[in-house]
C-alpha cells in the first residue's frame, strides 16, 4: 500500500508509524531471497571478473540514473542537506533548536572535526554565508514545524549507517538512514525509516525510499514496516509500506546501478 | 585453533551461536600468567603500555592521539545508560542516556572531573553539541538493546570492560565487552562493534577473548566470544580453546614488539 499526501500532515511523526493494530507480522523470510536475487544478478553483470576495488552503491547512485545534473549535489546543496540533517538529529532527541544554522553548524563541526565541506563553509564570503544561513533556516523551520515530538519509547536513532557486502565483497551497498524508529525485536513489523531531503520529491526520492528498505532488510533480515521521505523544500511527505514487490523493485534498481557503474571505463 | 565462525546477525543465528558454545571452558593457570608476564617484560617499554584488540587489529600502527568526540563517547554513555536501566527498569533508553549525561555534568560541576575526562569535555560542550552526543549515545544504547532483547537466555550488560595489568611489565591490557550471557558452568561474551569486520577481526576477537580470560579472577575463559557488527549485519565468533588463548596472547605480545619498533623508528 502506498500513501501519497500532497500536503504535509499536522505532524510528520504521527503519520510515520500509523495504527499499531494494523501492523503486519514481522517478515523474517524475504531477506535470503533478496540476497540471492542480487547475487545472481551481479554475477550476470560481472561474470567471473572481479573489480579491483569494490563497486560501491549508495542511494545517490540510484538518483543519478535519472538525473544528469542535480543541484543538491553542489557544495551549497550538500552543506544545506548536512545541516538540515543535523537539525533532524537534534530534534529527534528533544533538543530545542533556537538558531538552526548555528546549532547545526556547531553539531556538524563536533561530528566531523574538519573536512572539505567545512572548509567550504569557512571560506564563504559574508553574503554567500548569509544566503546559506537563510536557506538552511528556511528548510529547518519547515522541518521543525512539521516533524512534531518524537516519543523516546519509539527508540529513535538518527544517521543510522549500514553496509552490505555482496558477491564476496565485489559490491558494497552503503546507506545512511536519517531517522529510524521502532524495533526489530518485535513480532510485528514496527521499524519505520525516515529520510529528509532538501530537494523537491521526485522519482529519485522513490528510489531512495526503496533502497533504504532494501538495505535495512538485508542488514537485519527483518522487513521494515514503512519507508518515508519528507521534503523540506515543499513540505511534502511520501510514505510507502514495505512489501516484497517494493523490495524486488529496489533490487532491480540496484542491479541497474551496478551495471551502469561497471560499464563505465 | 578453533575456526572463526561467520554468521548473519539475526536473532536465530545469534541464539544458535550462544547455544552451541562449548560447555567445558578452559582456564589459565598462574604458570600461564607468569609466562605471559615474562614475554612482555622481554619487550622494552619506555613508558606504560596500553594494548587492546584495536591496536592488535591495526598491528600497532600509529593512531591519532585520543580525543573525545560523539563517536568515542557514545559507548561509554550508552553502556552507562543501559546499566542504569538494569537497576531501574522503568527508565526509557532516552531518559537513561539523559540521566547519564546529567550525572557526568554534575561530576564536572562538583569539581571531581579531571581535565581531559569525559565529564570535563561534556561540561564544555554547547547545547547543540550535547544534543548530538545524546543522539549518538542513544543510537548505541538502542542498538545494544535490540541485540540483547533477541537473546533467549539470561543476559546482562557487562559491568565494565576487562582490564588486566601484566605483573612487572608496565603493560595494561583492555578487553572490550558489552553483553554477558551466563550459564551455570560457562559464559558467552558479546562485543558490539561499529562498521564492518576487516581481515584482522579474528585476531582482534582472540585478543579480547584472552584479555577477558586473564581478567577473570580464576582465569576461566568464556566458552565463546562473539563479535557483532550491526551496521554490517554480521556476527563472528571464536571458541576458547587453549590454542585460541595462546594465539590471542601471541598477537598481544607481537603488537607490543611492533609498537616498540615504531616508537624507536619515530625517535630516531
Amino acid at each position: 500500500m502506498a500513501t501519497l499526501t500532497d500536503s504535509s500532515p499536522r505532524f510528520v511523526v504521527d503519520a510515520l508509524r500509523g495504527e499499531r493494530q494494523t501492523r503486519p507480522p514481522a517478515d523474517t523470510t524475504s531477506a535470503p531471497g533478496l540476497r540471492s536475487v542480487l547475487e545472481d544478478g551481479i554475477f550476470e553483470v560481472l561474470g567471473a571478473e572481479k573489480p579491483d576495488s569494490p563497486l560501491v552503491i549508495r542511494s545517490s547512485s540510484l538518483r543519478q540514473l535519472t538525473q544528469s545534473t542535480d543541484i543538491s549535489l553542489s557544495p551549497h546543496g550538500r552543506v544545506r542537506g548536512i545541516l538540515v540533517n543535523q537539525v533532524l538529529r537534534l530534534l529527534s532527541v528533544g533538543t530545542s533548536v533556537l538558531s538552526p544554522f548555528d546549532d547545526a553548524l556547531q553539531a556538524w563541526r563536533l561530528e566531523c572535526g574538519a573536512g572539505e565541506l567545512l572548509e567550504y563553509v569557512d571560506q564563504l564570503a559574508s553574503d554567500e554565508r548569509a544566503r546559506l544561513e537563510t536557506d538552511v533556516t528556511a528548510h529547518s523551520i519547515t522541518l521543525i514545524r512539521s516533524l512534531g515530538p518524537v516519543p523516546s519509547r519509539w527508540l529513535p536513532r538518527s544517521a543510522v549507517r549500514a553496509t552490505q557486502q555482496l558477491c564476496g565483497g565485489a559490491v558494497q551497498l552503503r546507506d545512511v538512514i536519517d531517522l529510524m524508529v521502532g524495533t526489530t525485536a518485535n513480532d510485528v513489523a514496527s521499524v519505520a525509516l525516515f529520510d529528509v531531503t532538501t530537494s523537491p520529491l521526485g522519482e529519485g526520492s522513490e528510489r531512495t525510499m526503496r533502497y533504504h528498505a532494501l538495505v535495512q532488510t538485508l542488514r537485519t533480515s527483518i522487513v521494515p514496516l514503512r519507508t518515508s521521505t519528507f521534503s523540506t523544500a515543499t513540505g511534502e511527505m511520501w510514505s510507502l509500506d514495505v512489501d516484497a514487490e517494493l523490495l524486488i523493485r529496489s533490487a532491480e534498481e540496484v542491479l541497474a546501478a551496478i551495471a551502469n557503474q561497471w560499464s563505465k571505463p | 585453533m578453533s575456526a572463526l565462525i561467520h554468521r548473519r546477525l539475526t536473532r536465530n543465528e545469534l541464539n544458535a551461536l550462544i547455544d552451541s558454545a562449548p560447555t567445558t571452558p578452559v582456564s589459565l593457570s598462574d604458570d600461564h600468567r607468569r609466562s605471559l608476564s615474562a614475554r612482555f617484560r622481554a619487550v622494552p617499554a619506555s613508558d606504560h603500555r596500553r594494548l587492546d584488540a584495536w591496536t592488535v587489529e591495526r598491528a600497532a600502527r600509529a593512531q591519532r592521539s585520543f580525543r573525545w568526540s560523539p563517536t568515542t563517547a557514545r559507548r561509554v554513555l550508552g553502556s552507562g545508560a543501559l546499566r542504569r536501566i538494569a537497576s531501574s527498569p522503568a527508565l526509557s533508553i532516552g531518559e537513561a542516556v539523559s540521566d547519564e549525561i546529567t550525572d557526568q555534568l554534575l561530576r564536572a560541576a562538583s569539581g571531581y572531573a579531571r581535565g581531559g575526562s569525559l565529564s570535563y569535555w561534556l561540561a564544555n560542550a554547547s547545547v547543540p553539541e550535547l544534543g548530538l552526543i545524546t543522539a549518538e549515545a542513544l543510537n548505541w544504547a538502542t542498538q545494544v538493546t535490540e541485540i540483547a532483547e533477541g537473546i533467549e537466555n539470561d543476559w546482562r550488560i557487562a559491568p565494565s570492560d576487562a582490564y588486566y595489568d601484566v605483573a612487572t611489565a608496565r603493560t595494561t591490557l583492555r578487553g572490550r565487552r558489552d553483553l554477558v550471557v551466563a550459564f551455570d558452568e560457562h559464559r558467552v561474551v558479546i562485543r558490539v562493534r561499529a562498521g564492518s569486520p576487516g581481515k584482522s577481526a579474528g585476531p582482534g576477537l582472540r585478543s579480547d577473548l584472552t584479555i577477558e580470560t586473564l581478567a577473570h579472577p580464576g582465569g576461566l575463559a568464556p566458552a565463546r566470544f562473539i563479535g557483532v557488527w550491526p551496521e554490517a549485519g554480521v556476527a563472528l565468533s571464536v571458541d576458547a580453546t587453549m590454542a585460541d588463548l595462546r594465539s590471542g596472547a601471541r598477537d598481544l605480545v607481537r603488537t607490543a614488539v611492533a609498537q616498540q619498533r615504531i616508537r624507536a623508528l619515530m625517535a630516531a
